[in-house]
């Protein structure tokens, strides 16, 4: 037993000392960009698709070349454990990030839980994070966010190039009057995303004159929505407003509806249910989703992302994909400025993040990305989609800048 | 009034999927008081059988008439069966050469089955929730009060036929009875010349053609189903069984309808975030003033 205790020890010492030594400055002439975000399971098909806009755009610059002949690599972790995002997962691959010198810069995550959990990590390390698509309002603004950046107060080290839930409720809560739906009912998952996304859809359609007539949350893992379907179908809502994703229970939501009688009510949620068809299949018609981001397809800038995105994946872009190519040009534009500040040497972690802090003006697929002191984007565009015999397809987009 | 019939008949048919379920954990806790972890993996294993068949027939929508009969059914024989054969396997695979290591062996290899099985889907259909066909038609039926649709009735009418097969089974034929006596002594059944193995293996292709059954059942009725849906319905089944008084066939019945009537209510007038807190609740509460569960007598703790 004895002898156990002191292998355990040595093990330690060990491990303890490898952590110690890796956290050296970076070396060799590669660039490491790490890359979280679910790779498997029920949100592995956005997931997916945002995973191959930033490797799009790493791979576009690693053809143009890095000046002073740097080499860019992508490391990518998954995030999903038994087929769900989870924070404990995302924690453990930022620490994989943080403690290989050369990764220089973090992409991802995709969903706000696993980035609350990540910040304080990224924060500590100086290490700078751009998200796609986490859209929690507390990841950047106001008290919940001024204690993810405890460790480094004034060094904000997480971006994100999309807009926030305030923003994304707000838009939902126009959209859905605009669309002549005047009273709804409210369900989330008790997550930070859907929570957050489901009281400002409240407040704000309230506040445009649409009736509220219930907001409830449900249990994790719950599988049988039919009670609290049939207590709403007794209420008569124009929408179901949903915050949460399609895996947290939206497509069970939107399928059970049919068996309660609601199937020809709206059903309406953020960003998280994009992908609600691979659950509900054909009923997922009569589905509305907002994205915090303008369509890819119709914005100018956008078309040769598209173009491109479609020869090197032969499929349609995600909702994020777009995003996701923008975060990555954020990312990369900004290791490549700190290398000609830094005479064509390797740079350091605080000057690529002091760098992606100063991002103004730069072009992509989503517009000109520029940071406010929070870390988010000054421009927020939104747009809505409809689910038509399982396809996305684009409603109508507003800017929402100052609400 | 009319909200609560519609939301007892709720319960009631998501309490049929439980029953189902919970039977297998009662079963074999009563003839190896082994608490079957993988149980409820059994059970979802038996709504993706279902939906293979469903996908090598082509169905993808609605049936009617024969073919409805012929394809649902082979679906259903075919969850039931191998989940069946698959219960058996484990015991013999797994649980067998364990039967008389301390008790926390089994357990522990039955923890480990249950992961061995959810990942083994996971490889097979992948990580996503699956879209179920909806094979069944579904028109509601109006009676007085009552309104179900077709869906809820066949749920419960199919978990109410199969306890009664069970019961009839236990109490009246030669291996049910050989099942009885292997609960009540194992050793002294055996010495009656009663094949302790072979009736133990019995009981696992029961409880695991129950679990087929239900797991059938559950991915017409949600149209759904996905590698992880054993593990809270499991553990609600379980609860079921632990309440009913486990060990207890009625008993698990009568805790899975309870359960499931209790977690529609807490979600209809408390909120769906306390539904599983309020089952939970009432267990404790019921175990603190009858621990042997409802329908359980008190047993002296075998040595």
């Amino acid at each position: 037993m004895r002898r156990l205790a002191a292998s355990v020890a040595a093990l330690a010492f060990c491990l303890g000392f490898a952590a110690c030594s890796s956290s050296a400055g970076p070396s060799g002439n590669t660039i490491k960009i790490g890359i979280d975000l679910p790779l498997s399971g029920a949100d592995a098909s956005v997931g997916r698709s945002t995973l191959n806009g930033m490797l799009l755009a790493i791979d576009q610059a690693s053809k143009r070349g890095l000046p002073g002949g740097f080499k860019l690599e992508a490391v990518q972790l998954d995030d999903a454990v038994q087929g769900v995002h989870s924070p404990q997962q995302g924690v453990a691959n930022v620490r994989t990030f943080v403690s290989d010198p050369n990764v220089l810069a973090v992409l991802g995550p995709y969903n706000s839980n696993v980035a609350a959990a990540e910040i304080p990590i990224t924060n500590a390390a100086g290490l700078a994070q751009i998200s796609p698509s986490t859209v929690s309002d507390g990841l950047t603004i106001g008290p919940d966010a001024a204690k993810l950046r405890r460790a480094n107060p004034t060094k904000n080290a997480f971006f994100r190039v999309c807009t926030t839930d305030a923003r994304q409720g707000a838009a939902a809560a126009d959209f859905a009057l605009k669309l002549g739906l005047k009273s709804a009912y409210i369900i989330d998952d008790n997550e930070t995303y859907g929570l957050d996304l489901a009281d400002v859809f409240e407040q704000d359609y309230q506040k445009l004159g649409g009736t509220v007539l219930g907001h409830d949350h449900i249990a994790k893992d719950t599988q049988d929505f039919k009670s609290l379907l049939t207590k709403i179908a007794a209420k008569k809502p124009d929408v179901i407003f949903y915050g949460g994703t399609t895996s947290t229970g939206a497509g069970l939501i939107r399928q059970q509806m049919f068996d309660v009688g609601l199937g020809g009510v709206a059903f309406m949620g953020g960003d998280g249910i994009p992908d609600i068809a691979t659950v509900a299949g054909a009923r997922a018609n009569g589905t509305f989703y907002t994205v915090a981001a303008p369509n890819a397809e119709k914005l100018p800038s956008a078309r040769t992302f598209v173009k491109d995105y479609a020869a090197a994946y032969h499929e349609p872009v995600g909702p994020y994909s777009a995003n996701a190519y923008a975060a990555a040009q954020v990312a990369i534009a900004a290791i490549a400025r700190s290398i000609v500040e830094n005479d064509n040497k390797l740079p350091d972690r605080a000057r690529v993040l002091a760098a992606v802090a100063k991002t103004d003006g730069l072009s992509t697929p989503i517009g000109k990305i520029g940071f406010d002191a929070n870390g988010d984007v000054r421009e927020p565009v939104l747009s809505l989609y409809a689910i038509k015999d399982g396809k996305s397809i684009f409603v109508d987009q507003i800017n929402i800048k100052g609400r | 009034m009319h909200e609560f019939v519609a939301q007892l008949v709720n319960g009631i048919s998501l309490g049929g999927i439980y029953a189902l379920v919970a039977i297998g954990y009662t079963m074999v806790y009563g003839i190896v008081e082994l608490i079957n972890f993988a149980h409820g993996d059994v059970y979802t294993l038996g709504s993706f059988f279902a939906l293979a068949v469903f996908g090598a027939l082509g169905v993808s929508g609605e049936l009617h008439g024969a073919a409805l009969a012929f394809d649902a059914g082979l679906a259903l024989l075919v969850a039931a069966v191998c989940c069946g054969l698959i219960g058996m396997l484990l015991e013999r695979v797994a649980y067998r050469r364990l039967r008389n290591a301390p008790r926390l062996a089994p357990l522990i290899t039955a923890i480990g089955f249950s992961f061995i099985l959810e990942n083994a889907m996971q490889a097979w259909k992948g990580s996503a929730p699956l879209p179920f066909p909806a094979v069944f038609p579904n028109p509601t039926l109006h009676a007085g009060l009552v309104d179900v649709n077709a869906q809820q009735a066949f749920v419960v009418a199919l978990a109410i036929v199969a306890m009664f097969a069970l019961q009839l089974f236990v109490a009246r034929t030669r291996t049910g009875r050989a099942m009885r006596a292997v609960a009540q002594d194992r050793q002294a059944a055996s010495l009656m010349g009663i094949n302790v193995d072979r009736t133990i293996a019995v009981t696992f292709l029961i409880a695991g053609l129950l679990a087929g059954t239900a797991g059938f059942v559950s991915g017409v009725y949600y149209q759904s189903t996905w590698f992880l849906n054993g593990f809270s319905a499991g553990l609600k089944a379980f609860t079921a069984a632990v309440l009913g008084g486990i060990g207890n066939l009625a008993g698990a019945m009568l805790g899975g309808f309870l359960i499931g009537i209790i977690e529609s209510f807490a979600t209809w007038k408390i909120g769906g975030q306390w539904s599983n807190v309020t089952v939970f609740a009432i267990l404790i509460l019921a175990l603190i003033f009858r621990p042997s569960g409802l329908l359980g007598e008190a047993v002296p703790e075998k040595v």
